[in-house]
């Protein structure tokens, strides 16, 4: 035994030379500064080294030509944030700019969501084998946070308001500068203690089931509602006035409330600050600042906690206990697999099956089918709205509702391969053709676009009522042409243009510009067809001629569709190296 | 003149300007332990991805049980077993879910992959962890599973791009068994391994391919005696290793040269 315990195992050597134990746990120390260079540099390398393939090119330029569409999407929403923030001020409606503050915190935090698939995200986690210290860790972790679009979005419109607030009030040039910074630290911390916690939750059994009831129950409680908050939808103009006036007696002692909480919320807070420098004096603005500070080093707090788990290299796995597995073996004796469609027992329903399985245990996934769905139902309530102010009925509500549902498909038409993993090879090296692992995909994403189709159709027939006979028949007609052309070019894309995808992350994924940016092209293509046939047909009321013309490009969709599925194991061949090898990517 | 399980001729792939597999021909017969060693980038994996359909050759040809791979790719995948490089697993499934997965693409009935699910999970320990997602098993649970479901379908051959990989002791004597009893049974094994201990006590004949050359071929004895007759006087009478006849073949000088040059480790 001495020999096995013996001498050597402490000595020097593993801590020798050339490792500096104590700087490397100062921030700024030399070994500190050195783990930084190297990282950026690793950064630089990867960047560099994905351009030498014609795809990685053709992403350099996708990303170029994405950056320009979210400079320019952001520089659009500045200024608008910036005009609006002028306004209110200039007429001393200071009462309103929390609002444009709060729009700015949701946009802040929803982006890194809906954008998940456009932008690629280093693992910074994969440094902790190295001795780097965990305020090194934290440091990188928030620099390379604030390369991402929301962030360049979010900083945009902190810009816009403040040029809003300076134009209208120039005397708070400076204060208000620091307020929307110290806003801006609360936002980006925030966005990212967010994430991470939700990874942490996604990456365990019990927290990600906790975490998809929470969803779904806030889902349907969002669908219940609609209709809750909408029953008048029948009764003339006065008596809807009244039933609103009625509506803010009952609400509006409650919305005061909502409004005396906001104010101390961060948006509230910053609003406060800007608003008491202005009017009230220093002291009263100090303690908004000193609270909304306060909130940004709380939030900090709930980012450090996490990273500080994950610096200490905690264990995720979701291993049943030893005795529960013991028991569970004594009562069950064998493991079996619920079969969900009897009778399918070959490779199409083993592919329909997996990708349910898969799609339940994806959040991130059911977030992006769903979150369209609740969209569509604030939607609904502005055109129901509007055409209540208006008098005229919003017809063109389902087609639009039923197009933005669609949206929330993009990922999973276009890289439908990306959330396999190493398990892409299976595909290869088993006899069922990629055809029919395609055609077994096509199918299920047709059948869950299928269910979110019914509910935006139960949507919109419950907020504007049941859509014109000839409205009807049309969208069907345009969503018979609009779905084989997504499958047909989703399962192109899906063997070109490839990305890595982590079913169980939020934050963290590799995405593709190349395949983003394709994808919402064929995304606007087919909405532009829609809209002019549904534009030309509505000229003179002759609604029905868009069926035929719909079923004709559907028949020319439909051809394609099958056309692509009859070529995709010889494309599929052609490209299998690099689809494995992106697929199959781990860092 | 019996047809061999697994033939190449002149097999080569490149990328770009490199060579990573050249020339390689070899036959490996029905019911063959066939090991395929060499040092690491030697082209070992290569070989294997293209004998089983995920690489396309740069040239030469391959016949998998006398058959073309190129012209009968489907029928020959439902012959042969692969645990690839990367495992193929899916890690958001259980154990149980992928090998009913698993078996169902490869054709079987859903109470027959039922069936071996469950005879697999057992044999290979993996029984209790049937609510576990792959994802969170270890890496040798991970290597039991991916050879689990290489089996489920009954292949006629089997290759295994370093099986052992991870795995412990007493599973490794398990697996070691169970590919014995493959081979009693008829099957071919094409095996690539590092631990050379595991292919002398396996397999019945060998080939070491070096920097995507194949430089050596045939029965252990013949590389032995082969190996001997180049060594001098009583050093060649010894009974020598696999791993001497490895080390002598593919080149020794290098370990020393590198025990030399980092002599700043303790």
């Amino acid at each position: 035994m001495a020999g096995i315990n013996g001498a050597g195992v402490n000595g020097a050597g593993i801590n020798g030379a050339g490792i500096d134990e104590a700087g490397a746990a100062r921030l700024f120390s030399a070994t500190a500064r050195a783990q930084y260079a190297a990282t950026g540099a690793l950064r630089w390398h990867m960047f560099i080294n994905g351009l030498r393939s014609k795809m990685g090119a053709f992403e350099l330029g996708a990303r170029t030509v994405a950056f320009v569409i979210y400079a320019g999407m952001g520089l659009g929403m500045g200024f608008g944030a910036g005009i609006a923030t002028y306004f209110l001020i200039s007429s001393d409606e200071w009462k309103f700019v929390p609002i444009v503050l709060w729009a700015v915190c949701i946009i802040w935090q929803l982006l890194p969501i809906l954008l998940a698939s456009f932008q690629e995200q280093f693992d910074l986690s994969t440094l902790l084998r190295f001795p780097v210290s965990f305020s090194s860790y934290t440091l990188l972790y928030l620099i390379f946070g604030l390369a991402d679009i929301s962030t360049m979005v979010g900083a945009i419109l902190c810009f816009g308001i403040w040029v809003g607030i300076v134009v209208a009030w120039p005397t708070l040039f400076a204060w208000s500068a620091i307020v929307l910074l110290v806003f801006a630290a609360f936002n980006i911390l925030l966005a990212r203690a967010v994430f991470a916690w939700i990874d942490r939750w996604l990456a365990q059994r019990k927290t990600r089931e906790i975490l998809g009831a929470v969803f779904l129950v806030l889902m349907l409680s969002l669908q219940f509602l609609n209709p809750a908050l909408h029953q008048r939808r029948h009764q003339g103009r006065e008596q809807r006035d009244e039933a609103q006036r009625q509506m803010m007696a009952q609400y509006g002692p409650w919305l005061h409330k909502a409004n005396a909480v906001q104010k101390w919320l961060p948006p509230g807070l910053a609003e406060g600050a800007v608003q008491q420098a202005a009017q009230e004096g220093t002291g009263q603005a100090f303690e908004s600042m000193g609270l909304l500070g306060l909130y940004a080093l709380a939030v900090g707090g709930v980012l450090a906690a996490r990273l500080k788990s994950e610096y200490r290299g905690e264990n995720l796995g979701s291993a049943p206990s030893r005795k529960k597995a013991g028991l569970r073996q004594l009562k069950g004796g064998q493991a079996k697999v619920a079969g969900w469609m009897p009778g399918g027992s070959g490779p199409v329903a083993a592919v329909i099956e997996k990708e349910i399985r898969l799609l339940l245990r994806s959040l991130p996934i059911l977030y992006a089918l769903g979150a369209p769905l609740l969209l569509v139902f604030i939607f609904a309530t502005m055109f129901h709205n509007t055409s209540q102010n208006t008098g005229h009925p919003m017809i063109f509500a389902l087609p639009l509702g039923l197009a933005y549902a669609m949206i929330g498909f993009t990922q999973l038409f276009y890289n439908h391969l990306g959330a396999e993993g190493p398990g892409i090879q299976l595909l290869f090296l088993s006899p069922t053709p990629i055809r029919t692992v395609f055609l077994a995909k096509n199918l299920f994403h047709s059948m869950i676009f299928g269910i979110d189709a019914v509910v935006v159709c139960t949507l919109v027939s419950l907020r504007m009522g049941m859509p014109q006979p000839a409205m009807l028949a049309a969208t069907l007609a345009w969503l018979l042409f609009a779905l084989p052309t997504h499958l047909a070019a989703g399962n192109i894309f899906s063997i070109l243009f490839p990305y890595r995808v982590n079913p169980g992350r939020i934050s963290r994924q590799r995405g593709s510009q190349g395949n983003a940016l394709l994808s919402l092209l064929i995304q606007a293509v087919v909405l532009g067809a829609g809209a002019g046939v549904f534009a030309l047909c509505s000229i003179g009321d002759r609604l029905w001629l868009a069926v035929p013309i719909f079923l004709v490009l559907a028949g020319g969709a439909f051809f394609a569709w099958s056309r692509v599925l009859q070529n995709a194991d010889a494309m599929a061949n052609r490209h299998k190296e690099s689809l494995m090898e992106t697929v199959m990517k781990t860092a | 003149m019996e047809t061999a399980a697994i033939q190449t001729h002149g097999l080569t792939r490149r990328f770009g300007a490199l060579t990573a597999v050249e020339d390689v021909t070899l036959s490996v017969a029905p019911g063959q332990f066939f090991g395929f060693l060499g040092p690491n980038g030697a082209g070992k994996s290569t070989t294997i991805k293209m004998l089983t359909g995920l690489l396309e050759p740069s040239a030469g040809s391959i016949e998998i049980l006398g058959q073309p791979f190129s012209a009968s790719a489907l029928e020959l995948k439902r012959q042969i077993g692969v645990v690839p490089e990367g495992m193929a697993l899916l890690g958001r499934l259980t154990a149980p879910e992928y090998l009913h997965f698993v078996g169902r693409m490869y054709g079987l009935d859903r109470e027959t992959t039922n069936r071996r699910t469950n005879e697999l999970l057992e044999f290979m320990q993996l029984a209790d962890e049937s609510r576990k997602l792959v994802t969170d098993f270890s890496h040798g649970m991970q290597k039991k599973l991916a050879l689990a479901a290489a089996v489920i379908h009954g292949p006629k051959v089997l290759f295994l791009d370093e099986p052992f990989e991870g795995v412990d002791a007493i599973a490794a004597g398990m697996l070691k068994s169970m590919l014995t009893g493959m081979i009693n049974r008829g099957a071919t094994i094409f095996l690539t391994t590092h631990v050379l201990e595991i292919v002398e006590r396996l397999c019945s004949h060998v080939a070491i391919i070096s920097k995507g050359r194949l430089v050596a071929n045939g029965s252990l004895e013949d590389l032995r005696a082969g190996v001997a007759s180049t060594l001098p006087g009583a050093e060649g009478e010894q009974r020598l290793t696999l791993e001497e006849i490895f080390l002598s073949i593919v080149g020794a000088g290098a370990q020393q040269d590198a025990a030399q040059e980092l002599s700043w480790l303790a």
